[in-house]
């Protein structure tokens, strides 16, 4: 083998490898993160269900409501009252209808009937079945009609 | 093409420091933003809630009422179709989901005729009610392991006042 002797330079790593490693890395990433599921609020333990599918086309309009209780970082529940977990904080179902009042007017503004608006509701397992329903009233007064409960889907048994 | 010569051999190094920087930077980002969840699936719900519907479409529906008792703690007390009780053990979704396949036929026939109404306890954890509703619009089948739906319109009826559980 001949070592260059004539010009000793800096020894130069090769970068070539590295650098495609750390772009498979990057694309990886970019695919996995899922940046539509910002809306959904980490307190909120969903139920499991092998019929639960993602939606096949996206809906144009959604309007999130995350129902649930304040946990610990066990996941214990602290405050046995359901809030609804929203930008302007947790909400008990009742508080939350001022909210609901105002996205109806914020969408009517924007030309848009809340009728079209799809109300995802994301529900605690423990949650009382009563506060999704009060929901769906405040909603449905509110002039929302169309509602998607959500649940985690469960891996099938093979 | 001939690019070199080889009088003139100055190997042009690109400057790679800057774009690793970056790249490292982004990967960070990513890894950090990077939040892994399970997928999440939804059920679509027929409204409006516990209102009756026109007279002319009733009477073309073959309703099922699926009633859904609590337990003073939440859990399921029991599980009625109709008038037919079938229990609250953890096979009763699975008698459910059978009794409502005998109902609507051979899965797939006259699907969107037929409507479920959940009638469920204030109190009950709503998970029950999400198996419920899973029970009544399907099942998995066995050998494709694919969904099948039979039943698309559930509806809820009114909410219970807090405490009743007649």
């Amino acid at each position: 083998m001949k070592i260059k002797t004539s010009k000793p330079s800096l020894v130069d790593p090769d970068m070539t490898p590295m650098i495609d490693i750390v772009f498979q890395l990057i694309a990886f990433f970019m695919i996995v993160t899922n940046f539509e599921q910002t809306q959904a609020d980490e307190r909120v333990k969903l139920p499991e269900d092998e019929l639960a599918q993602p939606p096949i086309a996206p809906r144009e309009q959604e309007l999130y409501i995350n129902v649930g209780f304040e946990r610990d970082k066990d996941g214990n529940i602290i405050d046995p009252t359901p809030y609804v977990f929203s930008k302007e904080g947790a909400k008990t179902a009742q508080a939350y209808a001022s909210e609901l009042q105002m996205e109806a007017r914020v969408a009517k503004t924007k030309k848009i009937e809340p009728s079209t608006i799809t109300v995802v509701i994301r529900a605690d397992s423990e949650t009382p079945t009563g506060i999704v329903q009060e929901l769906m009233k405040l909603a449905m007064d509110n002039g929302f009609s169309t509602f998607a409960l959500k649940a985690k889907a469960k891996a099938l048994d093979q | 093409m001939k690019l070199r010569h080889k009088g003139d051999a100055t190997k042009i190094e690109a400057q790679m420091a800057p774009m690793i920087d970056i790249v490292f930077q982004l990967l960070i980002f990513f890894m950090l933003t990077l939040k892994i969840l399970a997928p999440e699936g939804d059920f679509n719900i027929n409204m409006p809630i516990g209102q009756a519907q026109a007279d002319d479409e009733s009477d073309m529906q073959l309703d099922i009422k699926v009633r859904l008792l609590a337990s003073p703690d939440g859990t399921l007390k029991q599980v009625a179709l109709g008038t037919r009780q079938l229990g609250n053990d953890e096979r009763v979704f699975d008698r459910l989901n059978s009794e409502i396949i005998t109902i609507v036929g051979r899965p797939g026939a006259g699907e969107n005729e037929v409507e479920v109404e959940i009638d469920a306890d204030y109190g009950l954890h709503y998970g029950n009610v999400i198996q419920a509703i899973s029970a009544c619009t399907g099942k998995i089948d066995p050998i494709t392991k694919k969904p099948v739906r039979y039943v698309e319109k559930i509806k809820f009826a009114k909410p219970r006042p807090p405490g009743d559980a007649q």
